[in-house]
């Protein structure tokens, strides 16, 4: 019971002290009173609503102030309390209490944001009074509040990993609030791009699902109207679910993503935030979920940002995809599972320390191998999973978009394939064996100088001539951040520069084949020196022998 | 395979073996073993940058280490992380508080956490505590308005609430003033005397020889000595013997005839008219000095052997790892002919 976990009602005592909470109470339900008061008037008296109608008016707008005090304050409080503990000190005195890991992350889960809940409740009279009296659909406001409780826990769990790994209070805070307005600015236009299931990761789609429910009725008619015209019915997976079932489930998933984060931290300091099983796991767990939201939306056309604009501006006449958003939209799939590839590697890939401490361990139990997938083993083989499945993930969404009716007799080459195939193993695989052989200076410098300075490069030289395309192309494919748009660029259909379509291919194997070569380098040299830990760790000795670097 | 460990009363307290802590290419505590039977009080010293706080911080299993096995009455503590923080009590070294609790909330939440009963066993265990340290006055404080000397004494409370088998404590005497020490020193012995096995570290040396039944003596990582206070400073202590004399007037003068002596040497005049030095001779050379000096017209009011200070200890142990000794010859011909090698490759 969460009423009797010692941190649980550290934080009630002192977070909801009188002199505290009095405050915030009293400046929120000033606020609520007043949105209350005005909106229902103004819509009664000044524009002729009907009662129902105008009982419903505050709604939305102490949505918003509900949303403020569980996204933004309490996720701030969440990622500032726990830097806050460790910079203080006594987050070593959490660590010694003999409570189960998952019970102090739910002490703090449940603790740390307590008066912003209790704040929240205090709203709460007012939308159920203008839920009654407006006489909304219960079932619709309901599935709203369940969202909006589901985000508010995931975005403070979201700061609870803030908190833990980075360091210092001021950026915890600041990188959670960041965290915060990228799930809801960023990632619904990411979504526009083919990971609609990011969408799910805020209550947007359920906000627009359930609005028109808990808008004044002739509003709400209209919206749902619209709706209904322009954004016809889709399902992710086909499945006849509401948004809010995908929103809850999508939810669920990456919070308890989340929990296994701050668990495995709490039972061991160094531990990886995630285990090797779990990471690939969700991995391929994210790219079926790209698939079974992205494809069904297809069909409509829904799936293509052009659509949007044209559906803002009410041009739909005669509207149809361009082939280059086509391309761009598998180019960018591809960079974001890459993107997402080389986030779950940097995760899961041991330091040498970790890799010393797991030899030693192994031979103190009198063992002769590393545990499979505990943390000290290699993260090679299973980022070469995640690398497979990425590829599977991306040629198969590019694959739906390019052979579907939009663009008759267009399918995806051979060619294409292969080279989104080659994009994900070399720059997964050689990101993994540059991390985990050299470490993590050479990762940022080659990011650095072969990541970023060639596009750059190549960005200068083609705004300045159309005669030095063709060198900005050869020397912009080194960047492995350019190599899904050369592999997407396979994709032979009508529309793109000739320059491109002549000179891409062959810079694109060029370099290719450069990292292939490089990659299988680095993979031998990582297993070379992986041996060599294995052997030095099984006797004693300075570890000063054991690095290179 | 090794077997599952579990407490056993017959187990020594701590028991470390070939403890190692790495930073990254730095070697913080380089292969110590120690055995500390129950009931003792063992004090841990050296120079800043000895290994101390590393060596806390592993069998607080707040650090793993790079190797090496901890077992505190026989409970494996990397392998048996919970049952280990049952038995053991942590104070950490200018020990903080949480700013926004009073004591008795702060004892409390820890009270909770170790299920030390209902809210009213908690209530009573918290108010034993405070007595126990003196702060039963406090009770109603915020943590944020302690002193110094009172927070210590308060963390103190809060390590022993669960009566821990092994009390681990880092500096708890650090920024005390003498009153607060002696209180401190008090409670430390109380929780021996009820059979709590202490490993303590301060910088307070000559306090803490006459509180513990062991000192460890820890130097770059390694222990450098380790037995009773008399033992350390036997092995560590200056080997030539030394003189102190109190006289009751004319120091200078005494000082200036005593370094014409035989076997006297590095005389020196310290305050309250006392004149030390270095003398090479036997039992009986020093009732002859003694006696030639008193017949010399010099006033002797004190005459005795004067004995390594622990400071002075230290500060030997903190300037040989400062500049470490040279090899010796048939060492340095190994590292010599090894050069070329070690070059080439």
């Amino acid at each position: 019971m969460i009423w009797a976990n010692p941190i649980f009602r550290r934080y009630c005592r002192s977070r909801l002290r009188v002199k505290g909470l009095g405050l915030t109470m009293i400046i929120t339900l000033i606020i609520a009173t007043f949105i209350f008061f005005s909106t229902r008037t103004m819509a009664g008296y000044r524009m002729d609503m009907e009662m129902i109608d105008s009982e419903r008016t505050p709604l939305v707008p102490l949505l918003v102030v509900q949303w403020i005090l569980l996204f933004l304050f309490g996720t701030g409080q969440c990622a500032g309390g726990m830097t806050t503990e460790a910079e203080e000190g006594v987050l070593d005195y959490q660590r010694l209490a003999p409570m189960t890991p998952l019970a102090k992350v739910f002490g703090y889960l449940f603790g740390l944001p307590i008066r912003e809940w209790v704040c929240f409740l205090a709203t709460l009279p007012f939308t159920l009074w203008c839920l009654w009296r407006g006489q909304v659909d219960l079932v619709a406001a309901g599935a709203v509040f369940a969202v909006v409780i589901s985000s508010a826990i995931l975005y403070h769990l979201t700061g609870l990993v803030a908190g833990t790994v980075v360091k210092n209070r001021r950026r915890a805070f600041l990188a959670s609030m960041g965290l915060v307005f990228v799930l809801y600015l960023l990632m619904p236009q990411i979504a526009r791009f083919g990971f609609v299931q990011f969408q799910y990761l805020t209550a947007l789609p359920t906000l627009a699902e359930a609005g028109p429910a808990g808008l004044p009725r002739t509003e709400g008619a209209a919206l749902a109207t619209a709706q209904a015209l322009i954004d016809p019915e889709s399902r992710p997976f086909g499945l006849n679910l509401p948004d809010w079932g995908f929103t809850l489930i999508t939810q669920a998933v990456v919070s308890l993503t989340l929990i296994v984060m701050l668990w495995r931290r709490w039972r061991r300091n160094e531990s990886h935030l995630l285990g090797k099983t779990w990471a690939t796991g969700l991995f391929a767990a994210i790219q079926v979920g790209l698939i079974g939201n992205a494809l069904p939306l297809v069909d409509s056309g829904r799936i293509f940002p052009s659509r949007e604009m044209m559906r803002r501006y009410r041009m739909f006449e005669g509207w149809e995809p361009d082939s280059s958003e086509a391309i761009i939209m598998v180019a960018v799939v591809v960079l974001m599972s890459l993107a997402i590839l080389w986030i779950f590697t940097a995760m899961i890939s041991p330091s040498f320390d970790t890799q010393i401490r797991g030899w030693r361990r192994v031979k103190k139990l009198g063992r002769t191998r590393l545990l499979v997938g505990s943390d000290p083993t290699t993260g090679f083989g299973w980022t070469l999973i995640m690398a497979l499945c990425g590829a599977v993930g991306s040629i198969w969404f590019a694959k739906g978009i390019i052979e579907s009716h939009w663009f008759p007799g267009a399918t995806v080459p051979w060619q294409a394939m292969l080279a989104i195939l080659l994009v994900m193993i070399t720059g997964g695989i050689g990101f993994q064996a540059m991390l985990e052989g050299r470490g993590k200076k050479t990762i940022v410098l080659t990011a650095l100088f072969v990541g970023i300075v060639p596009v750059l490069i190549a960005v200068v030289m083609a705004a300045r001539d159309d005669t030095l395309t063709t060198p900005a192309v050869w020397i912009g494919s080194l960047s492995p951040l350019l190599a899904p748009f050369l592999a997407a660029s396979f994709i032979d259909i009508e529309g793109l520069p000739i320059e491109v379509t002549r000179v891409a291919p062959l810079a694109f194997y060029f370099w290719q084949l450069v990292g292939i070569l490089v990659t299988i380098k680095l993979a031998l040299g990582l297993r070379k020196k992986r041996a060599e830990v294995a052997a030095i760790a099984s006797r004693p000795g300075t570890t000063a022998e054991l690095t290179d670097s | 395979m090794v077997a599952k460990t579990a407490y056993s009363e017959d187990a020594p307290a701590l028991e470390i073996r070939d403890l190692r802590v790495d930073y990254g290419e730095f070697v913080a505590v380089d292969e110590i073993s120690l055995e500390v039977p129950k009931g003792e009080v063992i004090g841990i010293v050296g120079p800043n940058g000895a290994g101390k706080t590393s060596t806390f911080k592993v069998i607080s299993t707040l650090l793993e280490p790079t190797y090496g096995d901890i077992k505190l009455c026989g409970i494996d503590i990397l392998e048996n992380q919970e049952a280990a923080r049952r038995i053991l009590g942590y104070m950490p070294d200018l020990a903080p508080v949480p700013r926004d609790l009073r004591v008795f909330e702060f004892l409390d939440l820890y009270a909770d956490a170790h299920r030390l009963g209902s809210k009213k066993a908690r209530r009573s265990r918290v108010d034993e505590c405070l007595e126990a340290v003196n702060l039963m006055d406090k009770r109603t404080s915020w943590c944020k308005e302690m002193s110094r000397g009172q927070t210590q004494r308060l963390v103190l409370a809060k390590t022993m609430l669960h009566r821990p088998k092994v009390l681990v404590l880092d500096e708890p005497a650090s920024g005390l003033d003498a009153l607060s020490r002696r209180e401190m020193r008090l409670s430390l012995r109380q929780l021996a005397d009820d059979g709590a096995t202490v490993v303590i570290s301060s910088h307070i040396l000559e306090e803490l020889a006459e509180m513990c039944t062991a000192l460890c003596i820890m130097s770059l990582g390694k222990i450098v000595s380790r037995g009773s206070a008399e033992d350390v400073r036997r092995e560590l202590g200056q080997t030539i013997q030394s003189l102190v004399a109190t006289l009751v007037d004319q120091p200078d003068n005494a000082a200036k005839w005593l370094g014409d002596q035989a076997g006297v040497d590095t005389v020196a005049v310290t305050q309250g008219n006392r004149v030390t030095c270095n003398f090479d001779g036997d039992g009986a050379a020093q009732a002859d000095l003694l006696a030639a000096m008193i017949g010399a017209g010099f006033r002797v009011r004190a005459f005795g052997e004067g004995r390594s200070s622990f400071e002075d200890i230290l500060a030997n142990v903190a300037s040989e790892a400062r500049t470490p000794p040279p090899l010796p010859q048939q060492a340095q011909d190994v590292v010599d002919s090894a050069e070329p090698q070690i070059s080439q490759s």
